[in-house]
C-alpha cells in the first residue's frame, strides 16, 4: 500500500479466539453434538504383529444399543489412507502391523453401547514375531512386516570426498547419538462430528490440512471429493499430530452408511496408542577439524524408527539428512539414511521432524569438537557457521543467513560473559549450553507447495479473507486478517476470516512445514492487492483523478495532493460494483523448489527460504541424583518479521517448553510393540512448574519472499531448545549428553560411569 | 448402594455388615480413577465425608493425631518438615484438596509419598470396628501393593506421629509437580536420638529401613556412621525396574538420599 499507514503489521493485536478459549465457551470438536446422534468405538488389534484368521461381528451386533459394526467390507473405496504412501489400512485385512491397528468401528446409540459392542467384537489371531527395533528390523531372516520389505526408505548427502577429509583432518570426533519417540500430547484429544447434508458427508474434526483430509477421506468411501466436505472446529493444539487422518474415515464411513449423525472420542490412552509419534532416531556422527577449529568433514549415519506404517517418514528421512549439518560450512559431506519398518507405533510428523534429530547429533558433535580441541564453543561456532552467501550442505545459497545474527542477540541477552560460575550447593553443578540451528522452510525438495487465498469486499463492506489454512492454535487467522487489512489500512479487528472448511474456501496447502505465514501470507496479500487495485480503480473513475493520487486513509479515500477530495470508502466500493468490479479476488502463491539429485542428494533450492535461530540455556543439575533444573532460556529466532510480535513470543515460549519436554523427561517407552506409558499419569510432560523463565528475542532480518519480509516461527523454537539444554547439563557435569530424553536417572549413570570411583 | 453414614459407629456397623462388598469413599482420587479404568468394582460405597471430627489434626504432648479424613492439603504447613513436603509433592492442588490421609493410607501402595514420610515419624495407626479398637505400628500396616492387615469390617480412624522430631522428605519424580515417584525417602531424629527412616518405591510396601535405623541409633551420625546406614538402608531395598527407573538406580538412590537426609539432620 501507499502511504505510511501502518495499522497492523508488527503490532500485537489480539487474536478473536483467545477470549473464548480463556473462558472456556469455545466449542472444539468433542464438544459438537446433534439431535439422536450415534456414537463410534474402534476396535484395536490386540496384537502388535498378527495375521488375522477370523473376525466375527455377530455377538457385538447382538448387544442392546448397537445399530452397526463396520469393517473392511463395508469400505466402497480403497481400505488404505496414508500422506506419503497409501499404506496404512482403514480397517486390517489379512495382518495387524502394530497395535494401534483398527479391525472396525462399532456405531451404537450411547457411547456406553458402542464400547461394550467393541469389547464383543471377536477377532482370532495368529501371532507373528514382533519386530520392536530397528536392529530387529535389520536382522538376517527377519519377519517382512510389508512384502516389500522393511525399508521403507533410504536418503543420501555426498558432497566432496569426505572420507579423505576426515583422514586429513587435525581432530576427528565420532559420537552417537539416540532420541526416544515422543508424543505430541495436544489438550484437544481426537474428537468430531459427521453427518449427511444432501448427500454430502459433513465432517467437523481437527486435522491440518482439511483438502488433503477430504481427498483420503474421499479415496476411502469411494466418493467424488464433492461429496465430502470437511469443517474444521477450533482446534486445541496439533504438532504435526494431526497430520495423519485419524477418526475422519469412520466418522464419514459411518455417517454416510447408517444416514445418521455420528460423533466420536478418543480417550487419552487410545490417542496416544493409535496416534503416530516422533521418530526414535540413532544417529552415528563423525566430524572432523583442523587445529585452528575449521570444519572440514562430516560422515552421518542415521537410522529411523518409522513403526508400522509410512505416514510422512521418507520426507522425515529427507529432512533429517538435508540438515545433516544444520547451520555450519562443512565442505565434504557423506550422509547415510535408512527408514525402517517395525512393530511399533508408526512415526510421522511431530514439530521439527528430522531436522530436531539432527540438531542435537550435529551440536553434540560439534561441542565435542570444541572440548577436543580445547577451543570455547562459541568461538568455534562463529568460524563456521554460514555468512550471507555461503552454500549449505545441499549446496543451497543462503542469501540472508542469520545465524550468527541470531547467536549474538542469544548471548547478548542473555549476558553470556557475565554467567556465573559457582556450585548454588555441593552437589549442585551450574551449567550453561547454547544452540545454533537452521531449518528450511516449507515442504521443499521440488513437492508440490502452494497456498491459495480469496479476499473480497462482502455485499456489507467488510473485508472478508477465504483461506483453507488451519488454525491449530498458532494464531494463523488472525495473522492472515493483519495481512489483508494492512492493504487497506483497515484494522484486522474488522476483516473477517472464512477458513478451513473445503466447501468455502481454496486450498491453502497444510498448517505445518512452519509454511502458512509465508504461503498462506503472501496468497493473501497478493489477493489483496488485486482488490485493492480494483477500489483504487474505481476510486479513479469516480473522482476523477489517477488512482496513484489517491489513498485510502481510515473510511474514507483521500487525494493526496488534492486535500479538497475525500470520499467514504463504503461509497466507493458501492460504486465500485455498479461499475462491475468484483472486488473478489482469488491469488495462489506457489513458489518453486527443486528436487534433489539421486547421487548426491544436493539441490540448489531443496527449500524456499531458512530460518535461523540460537538458544542459551542454564541448568543445575543435582550430581548424586542426576536431577535437571533448567534455570532460564534465551532463544532468539530470525522470523523476518514479527507480525504480530506477542504471537511470536507465544510460539517461541511454546516451543521451548515442548524441547525442554523431548530434552529432559518426554519418551514412549515400548516393549515388543506395547507402550508401556500410554496415559498423562505416566507419559509425562512438562508442568509450569518445570518450564523456566523464557526470553523470547526476535531477530528480524527481512526475508526476500516473505510478506513484509516474515518467514514463521512454528517449528525452530523446539529444534533450538533441545541442543542448548543438553550442552547446559554437559557443561555442568563435564561429560557428553547424547541420548534424549536426559532423565534423571540417565544423567545419573552418565556421571556415574565415568566417576565410579567418586560415587560408589 | 450409596451410604452416607453421620457418625463413626454407623460407618463401622455399615462396614461390618457389608464386609469386603463395602468400599469407604472419602477424596475419591484414587478410587473413581480406578473405576473409570475399570480396574476398581465397587458394589457399595460407604461415604465418609459426612462424618464430623475425621479430618481433625490433635496435639497429644509430643504426638500429632491426623485424622483419617484430612486431607493432604491441610497438612502442608504443618511444621513437620518431612510430613508437609511429603504432602506438598502429591500430586497437584486440585488432587490435594480432595485426597486424605485415610486414603493414602489405605491405598497401601508403594509409592505413597506421605505414607513413607509418615513411616519415618514413627507413626502409629488406630484401628476401629464394631468390635473395638486396636493401634498398630504403620510401618506394619501395610503387607503388599494395595493390600493392608485391615479385616474387611475394619476402618482406619487416625494416624499418630511423633511432632518433636526434626525430619526431612525427598522425592525424585519426572517433573516437579502431579508426577508419580521414581524413588523417595522421609527420616527425622527424635530428641534422643531415635533414627526413623522410611523409603518408597523401592520395595512392593512403603519400607521401614530399620537395619539402617539400628545402625545409626547404635553408632550416631557421623559420617561414616551415614555412610554404613546409606548402605545398609541400599540393601534392604528389594526395587523392580519399570518404565519409570531401573532397579540399579532405585537402589543407589537409597544410599544417595539416606545419606543427604541424615547430613541434613545432623
Amino acid at each position: 500500500m501507499s502511504g505510511a499507514q501502518q495499522h497492523n503489521i508488527g503490532r500485537s493485536v489480539v487474536r478473536p479466539d483467545v477470549r473464548d478459549k480463556v473462558t472456556g465457551a469455545t466449542r472444539f470438536g468433542g464438544d459438537l453434538c446433534g439431535p439422536e446422534v450415534l456414537s463410534a468405538s474402534v476396535v484395536r488389534a490386540a496384537h502388535a504383529h498378527a495375521k488375522v484368521i477370523r473376525v466375527d461381528f455377530s455377538k457385538a451386533k447382538a448387544i442392546d444399543g448397537v445399530i452397526a459394526v463396520l469393517g473392511r467390507d463395508d469400505i466402497k473405496g480403497t481400505n488404505r489412507h496414508g500422506l506419503i504412501k497409501r499404506d496404512h489400512p482403514v480397517f486390517c485385512d489379512e495382518r495387524v502391523r502394530y497395535r494401534g491397528d483398527a479391525i472396525a468401528v462399532v456405531i451404537a446409540t450411547t457411547p456406553e453401547a458402542a464400547k461394550l459392542g467393541r469389547d464383543a467384537v471377536e477377532v482370532e489371531y495368529e501371532a507373528l514375531p514382533v519386530i520392536a527395533t530397528m536392529a530387529d528390523a535389520q536382522a538376517d531372516g527377519a519377519e517382512r512386516i510389508h512384502e516389500f520389505g522393511n525399508v521403507l526408505a533410504t536418503q543420501l548427502i555426498r558432497k566432496g570426498d569426505a572420507a579423505k577429509a576426515l583422514g586429513e583432518s587435525d581432530v576427528v570426533v565420532t559420537r552417537t547419538f539416540a532420541m526416544g519417540g515422543v508424543d505430541h500430547a495436544f489438550l484437544d484429544l481426537e474428537a468430531g462430528y459427521a453427518e449427511m447434508d444432501g448427500d454430502v458427508v459433513t465432517i467437523h474434526a481437527s486435522g491440518q490440512w482439511v483438502h488433503e483430509e477430504r481427498r483420503l477421506i474421499a479415496l476411502a468411501l469411494g466418493l467424488p471429493v464433492e461429496r465430502v466436505r470437511i469443517v474444521q472446529p477450533p482446534t486445541g493444539g496439533a504438532f504435526g499430530g494431526r497430520e495423519d487422518i485419524s477418526i475422519q474415515i469412520y466418522l464419514g464411513l459411518a455417517a454416510l452408511t447408517l444416514g445418521k449423525p455420528v460423533r466420536m472420542q478418543y480417550t487419552r490412552e487410545e490417542s496416544m496408542v493409535a496416534r503416530h509419534k516422533r521418530h526414535p532416531m540413532e544417529i552415528e556422527y563423525t566430524l572432523g577439524a583442523t587445529r585452528d577449529g575449521t570444519l572440514t568433514a562430516a560422515k552421518v549415519i542415521i537410522r529411523s524408527d518409522e513403526g508400522a506404517y509410512a505416514s510422512t517418514g521418507p520426507a522425515v528421512l529427507r529432512k533429517a539428512v538435508s540438515h545433516c549439518t544444520g547451520p555450519y560450512r562443512v565442505p565434504h559431506v557423506e550422509a547415510d539414511g535408512v527408514a525402517l519398518f517395525t512393530n511399533n507405533c508408526p512415526t510421522g510428523a511431530m514439530r521439527g521432524f528430522g531436522a530436531c534429530q539432527l540438531a542435537i547429533a550435529y551440536e553434540g558433535a560439534v561441542l565435542a569438537v570444541a572440548r577436543e580441541l580445547g577451543m570455547d564453543v562459541v568461538e568455534l561456532k562463529k568460524k563456521n557457521l554460514v555468512r550471507d552467501g555461503d552454500s549449505i550442505t545441499t549446496g543451497q545459497v543462503i542469501p540472508v543467513a542469520s545465524a550468527i545474527d541470531c547467536l549474538d542477540a542469544a548471548l547478548d541477552r542473555f549476558h553470556w560473559n557475565a554467567r556465573r560460575k559457582d556450585h548454588p550447593a555441593p552437589h549442585l553443578r551450574r551449567g550453561y549450553g547454547v544452540s545454533t540451528i537452521c531449518f528450511g522452510l516449507g515442504y521443499g525438495d521440488g513437492y508440490p507447495d502452494a497456498s491459495r487465498a480469496r479476499v473480497r469486499f462482502a455485499e456489507d463492506n467488510v473485508l472478508e479473507v477465504y483461506s483453507g489454512g488451519v488454525d491449530v492454535g498458532q494464531g494463523l487467522h488472525s495473522l492472515l486478517a493483519q495481512i489483508a487489512g494492512e492493504e487497506f489500512g483497515i484494522d484486522a479487528s474488522r476483516v473477517r476470516v472464512i477458513a478451513s472448511d473445503t466447501a468455502l474456501t481454496p486450498e491453502s496447502g497444510s498448517s505445518s512445514a512452519t509454511r502458512q505465514t509465508l504461503f498462506s501470507g503472501n496468497a493473501v496479500k497478493l489477493a489483496a492487492g488485486e482488490v485493492h487495485r480494483q477500489v483504487m480503480d474505481a476510486a479513479a473513475v469516480m473522482l476523477g483523478l489517477h488512482w496513484e493520487d489517491l489513498a485510502i486513509k481510515g473510511d474514507r479515500i483521500v487525494g493526496i495532493h488534492h486535500e479538497n477530495v475525500a470520499t467514504p470508502l463504503a461509497f466507493v466500493l458501492s460504486g465500485a460494483r455498479a461499475r462491475g468490479f468484483t472486488l473478489d479476488s482469488t491469488a495462489v502463491y506457489k513458489p518453486r523448489t527443486v528436487a534433489p539429485t539421486d547421487q548426491s542428494g544436493r539441490s540448489p533450492r531443496a527449500f524456499l527460504t531458512y530460518m535461523f535461530g540460537s538458544h542459551a540455556a542454564e541448568v543445575i543439575v543435582d550430581i548424586e541424583t542426576g536431577e535437571v533444573r533448567v534455570e532460564r532460556i534465551v532463544a532468539a529466532h530470525d522470523v523476518g518479521k514479527a507480525i504480530n510480535p506477542r504471537e511470536v513470543e507465544g510460539q517461541i515460549e511454546g516451543g521451548v517448553a515442548q524441547g525442554l519436554g523431548m530434552a529432559l523427561m518426554e519418551e514412549v517407552v515400548t516393549r515388543q510393540g506395547r507402550i508401556l506409558n500410554a496415559s498423562f499419569t505416566d507419559y509425562i510432560i512438562p508442568t509450569i512448574l518445570d518450564v523456566p523463565r523464557i526470553e523470547a528475542v526476535i531477530v528480524e532480518r527481512a526475508d526476500l519472499e516473505g510478506p513484509h519480509g516474515a518467514r514463521g516461527v512454528g517449528e525452530p523454537p523446539l529444534i533450538g531448545a533441545v541442543p542448548a539444554i543438553l550442552a547446559a547439563i554437559s557443561d555442568a557435569i563435564g561429560h557428553p549428553v547424547e541420548q534424549t530424553p536426559a532423565t534423571a536417572e540417565r544423567v545419573w549413570k552418565i556421571i556415574h560411569q565415568d566417576n565410579a570411583e567418586h560415587l560408589t | 448402594m450409596f451410604y452416607r453414614p453421620e457418625s463413626i459407629d454407623e460407618a463401622l456397623a455399615l462396614k461390618s455388615r457389608l464386609g469386603a462388598h463395602g468400599t469407604f469413599l472419602a477424596g475419591g482420587t484414587d478410587l473413581v480413577v480406578g473405576i473409570r479404568k475399570e480396574k476398581t468394582r465397587v458394589e457399595h460405597f460407604i461415604d465418609l465425608t459426612r462424618i464430623a471430627g475425621l479430618d481433625g489434626v490433635y496435639r497429644d504432648r509430643d504426638r500429632l493425631r491426623i485424622g483419617a479424613l484430612c486431607t493432604h492439603a491441610a497438612l502442608e504447613r504443618e511444621a513437620i518438615t518431612a510430613l508437609a513436603d511429603a504432602c506438598e509433592t502429591v500430586g497437584g492442588p486440585q488432587i490435594r484438596n480432595l485426597g486424605t490421609i485415610g486414603g493414602q493410607l489405605g491405598t497401601a501402595s508403594p509409592a505413597g509419598d506421605v505414607s513413607v514420610a509418615l513411616i519415618a515419624l514413627d507413626a502409629d495407626c488406630e484401628i476401629a470396628s464394631v468390635r473395638g479398637t486396636r493401634t498398630i505400628a504403620l510401618a506394619d500396616l501395610f503387607v503388599g501393593p494395595g493390600r493392608t492387615v485391615l479385616s474387611p469390617d475394619e476402618m482406619l480412624l487416625s494416624v499418630s506421629i511423633a511432632a518433636d522430631r526434626k525430619s526431612a522428605f525427598y522425592k525424585i519424580g519426572k517433573r516437579d509437580a502431579v508426577a508419580i515417584s521414581l524413588v523417595m525417602a522421609a527420616a527425622s531424629v527424635a530428641p534422643d536420638g531415635a533414627v526413623s527412616i522410611g523409603l518408597g518405591c523401592v520395595a512392593p510396601v512403603p519400607l521401614r529401613a530399620r537395619l539402617a535405623e539400628a545402625h545409626v541409633r547404635e553408632h550416631g551420625l557421623s559420617d561414616d556412621a551415614i555412610e554404613r546406614a546409606a548402605e545398609l538402608a541400599m540393601s534392604e531395598a528389594s526395587p523392580i525396574s519399570d518404565h519409570r527407573g531401573s532397579a540399579e538406580y532405585r537402589r543407589a538412590m537409597c544410599a544417595t538420599l539416606v545419606r543427604r537426609l541424615l547430613r541434613g539432620l545432623r
